[in-house]
């Protein structure tokens, strides 16, 4: 509001603002990406660079799309939806066709974020959902794929793409390659899957910026470290593979699904630890990081109600016995 | 050296270099003065002068038999105005009295009238009740109320820590002022009959801190307790929490508490009420501000009308400013600049457009917790400011939203831009008007 007489401007108090904004934030994960993504291009080229853009490209007009459908102003600026983007296209694995993909990322941007209100609104992580929908829908879109074969775009052949995952592996028994190489850079699986290094390059910006704490991606890691290695199995070899590394710093980290507390995120990252080493050690071992956010995600009130932590003026049990 | 704090708050930019080192000047005194009959908390004044009366500078011109009340003084000589509705720096518009200046003396003059050693617990609150003291530091609580012997409260806790950015009058107080600042408090201590005083400074004011170490070092009733530099450290409930040691449980009186908080400027304007009759009729207020030529701490005329402020201290251009009466964090935004000083204006200061921003701009919460981590109250704004938006009252009161003491950390650390502190105002009376319901 302006005052009329002399133009001073009037708002409530504080009349300061720290600098961070949400698309700036937002800008800082997509940023945060970059050395994965950069690795992921280095293997796969043009198929992982074309993947990628497919995504951006979808999700910018999906939000556009749903903007519009709901009558409210477009938020391309809070960076929001390239972020899902992103993140969707980093869940698939090189050679996935594109229609995937885009599809995916409709779900993720449209359904998981628009339709449940909008960024700060939606329970699950948007790319999770989209990722995990696809895996659900599988034999729905079976016959699809039939359809839409004449429009797969040959783009040379990449012979990495075709190799077994290193989780996979894994599980299989299989030689696992050196463990130094699986952490610098190691291609199979999702794109996010080739490089824990450049992951963690990412992550160490993020806490540099200060738009995520320690409390989740500790407690997973050790969660997971020492469930792993009860078991009888090396845990280094399950924190390098499959999506433990983007899951532990980039998705359940997340600022709309994780809970508010550093003592809620404690125990959000610990639940998802143990989740994960039952789907790996127990279940199928595909996506099960990804399955185990999103079912943490559903906790989260549950989290956020249980952990409140008494205000300062509560007053202390023994004051009020005395 | 020990640093004392408390839980959560945050590291604010504190902008205090524009005015730290600037000793203590005398502003001229203003044409016109406008003299809001309620300055404090509690009930308003009845004028004691109208129209085309004569007044003196000093002299009393609207009192109330309340209790709760504190009475006003002239602050200038000169022939009353008006006595009328003008717009107050706690907005909206109240009575005043508008006094003109006149030819007539407009210094007070201070001639001692009381030895301090001589007086009692009687004596002194009756000084600083017919001094008009009242807190000078933000809650602007009538100071006589709290002068009274309780055995229970053996602490008085200056407050020294001037945590709000900008601000720089309390330091220098404690840097010019020190003795005054020492044997106020050594008056008030006595005459409450508390064991010590307690001086809680930020560490950023190390020349404050040594000032008055220098003069309390041989005594044992005394003590300089450091205080980190945290917003908001200066806020009666974690001032306590951080010198003391002790919890601030909701409603809790001084005497549950054990100990009373005094601003350091309260103090030592009460010592002048008491020992030369000096009623407040001036005070200390930072000008500051990057755009304005001659920033500095004056002592200013209450009712001075913010033009007249600026005017001396060289600001012109001001489309699209932000102007605001107290610290940039909890003051408020003035609609022009005919609004008065009062008792508890800590501050004037200009905030240009790249440094504020409006409040209108802002989105949906999107749970990035950092409201959660700064909030002091140890509270969750997010929920309380989602609850409070939508006017869901019971919710936001079960979310604690009346604990919340509106130092604006969250709005200010928000990346969504939420204006929750105006929410949290907002909710306040409809939650009360709730709770009383229940009753
Ligand atoms: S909720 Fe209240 S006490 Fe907590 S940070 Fe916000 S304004 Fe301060
Ligand atoms: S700081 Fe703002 S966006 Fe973040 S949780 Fe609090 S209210 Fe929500």
């Amino acid at each position: 509001m302006v005052s009329d007489t002399q133009k001073l401007i009037i708002s409530p108090s504080p009349h300061l603002k720290a600098k961070d904004t949400v698309g700036s934030a937002m800008r800082d994960v997509f940023i945060a990406l970059l050395p994965v993504v950069a690795v992921a291009i280095y293997f796969y080229h043009v198929y992982a660079a074309f993947l990628i853009g497919v995504c951006l490209v979808t999700a910018v007009l999906t939000e556009l799309l749903f903007r519009k459908l709901s009558g409210k102003k477009p938020t391309l600026h809070d960076w929001s939806a390239l972020l899902t983007g992103l993140f969707v296209a980093l869940l698939f694995t090189a050679t996935t066709p594109w229609w995937k993909a885009a599809i995916a990322t409709f779900i993720a941007v449209g359904i998981a974020k628009e339709l449940m209100g909008g960024l700060g609104w939606n329970r699950f992580n948007p790319a999770l959902f989209g990722r995990v929908a696809m895996i659900l829908l599988a034999p729905i879109f079976a016959f699809v794929d039939d359809w839409f074969a004449p429009l797969a775009t040959y783009m040379g052949s990449v012979d990495v793409a075709t190799q077994a995952t290193p989780l996979a592996m894994l599980n299989a028994g299989m030689e696992m390659p050196p463990l130094g190489q699986l952490f610098a850079a190691f291609p199979g699986g999702a794109l996010s899957e080739v490089s824990p290094l450049a992951l963690l390059i990412g992550a160490a910006y993020l806490f540099y910026r200060k738009h995520i704490t320690w409390h989740i991606p500790a407690a997973m890691i050790v969660t997971v470290a020492v469930l792993t290695l009860i078991a009888g199995e090396n845990p280094l070899y399950h924190l390098f593979t499959g999506g433990m590394m983007i899951g532990a710093f980039f998705m359940a980290t997340d600022w709309v699904t994780s809970p508010f507390t550093d003592r809620g995120k404690l125990l959000f990252g610990a639940c998802i630890g143990i989740l994960v080493v039952i789907f790996r050690v127990g279940l199928s071992p595909t996506e099960g990081v990804a399955f185990s956010i999103l079912i943490m995600n559903a906790f989260v009130p549950l989290i956020d109600k249980a952990m409140k932590r008494p205000s300062f003026s509560e007053p202390r049990k023994q004051t009020q016995a005395s | 050296m020990e640093v004392k704090t408390f839980q959560g708050g945050a590291h604010i930019p504190h902008f205090k270099s524009y005015t730290e080192d600037k000793p203590i000047t005398r502003l001229s005194p203003p044409k016109e003065v406008i003299v809001p009959l309620l300055q404090h908390m509690g009930a308003p004044c009845e004028p004691l002068v109208k129209e085309g009366d004569k007044v003196e500078i000093g002299q009393k011109i609207g009192d109330s038999e309340e209790t709760f009340s504190a009475p006003v003084h002239a602050s200038i000589s000169g022939t009353v105005k008006e006595v009328g509705k003008r717009t107050v720096p706690t907005g909206g518009e109240d009575d005043c009295i508008v006094i003109e200046a006149d030819d007539g003396p407009q210094e007070f003059e201070m001639k001692q009238i009381r030895d301090p050693q001589n007086i009692d617990l009687e004596e002194y609150r009756k000084c600083v009740r017919e001094g008009g003291l009242t807190g000078m530091g933000g809650a602007a609580l009538p100071t006589h109320v709290q002068v009274k012997y309780n055995e229970q409260v053996d602490t008085l806790l200056l407050n020294g820590a001037e945590c709000e950015p900008f601000l720089t009058c309390d330091h220098r107080i404690m840097v010019e002022k020190a003795e005054e600042l020492v044997r106020g408090a050594e008056l008030m201590m006595n005459s409450i009959g508390a064991k010590r005083t307690l001086f809680g400074i930020e560490v950023n004011k190390p020349d404050a801190i040594e000032a008055v170490n220098e003069l309390i070092k041989d005594r044992d009733d005394m003590e300089v307790v450091s205080l980190a530099v945290k917003y908001p450290q200066g806020f009666k409930s974690h001032l306590i929490k951080a010198a003391t040691g002790r919890d601030v449980p909701r409603g809790a009186r001084s005497a549950e508490l054990g100990c009373i908080v005094r601003n350091v400027g309260t103090t030592v304007a009460s010592y002048e009420a008491c020992v030369y009759g000096k009623p407040l009729i001036e005070r200390v207020v930072t000008v500051s501000g990057p755009k304005v030529t001659k920033p500095g701490n004056y002592i200013v005329r209450i009712g001075s009308p913010i033009s007249h402020i600026l005017k001396e201290c060289g600001v012109e251009e001001l489309e699209n400013h932000k102007v605001v009466i107290g610290g940039p964090m909890t003051g408020l935004a003035q609609p022009h600049l005919e609004v008065p000083v009062v008792k508890s204006s800590t501050g004037v200061i200009v905030l240009p457009p790249d440094m504020t921003r409006e409040w209108m701009e802002y989105t949906d919460c999107v749970r990035c917790d950092k409201c959660v981590e700064h909030c002091p109250m140890m509270l969750y704004p997010n929920q309380i400011s989602i609850y409070a938006e939508a006017g869901l009252h019971e919710k936001a009161e079960e979310w604690d939203l009346m604990d919340c003491i509106e130092c604006g950390i969250c709005s200010y650390v928000c990346p969504a831009a939420r204006p929750i502190v105006h929410w949290v105002q907002r909710a306040k009376p409809e939650i009360q008007k709730l709770q009383r319901s229940r009753k």
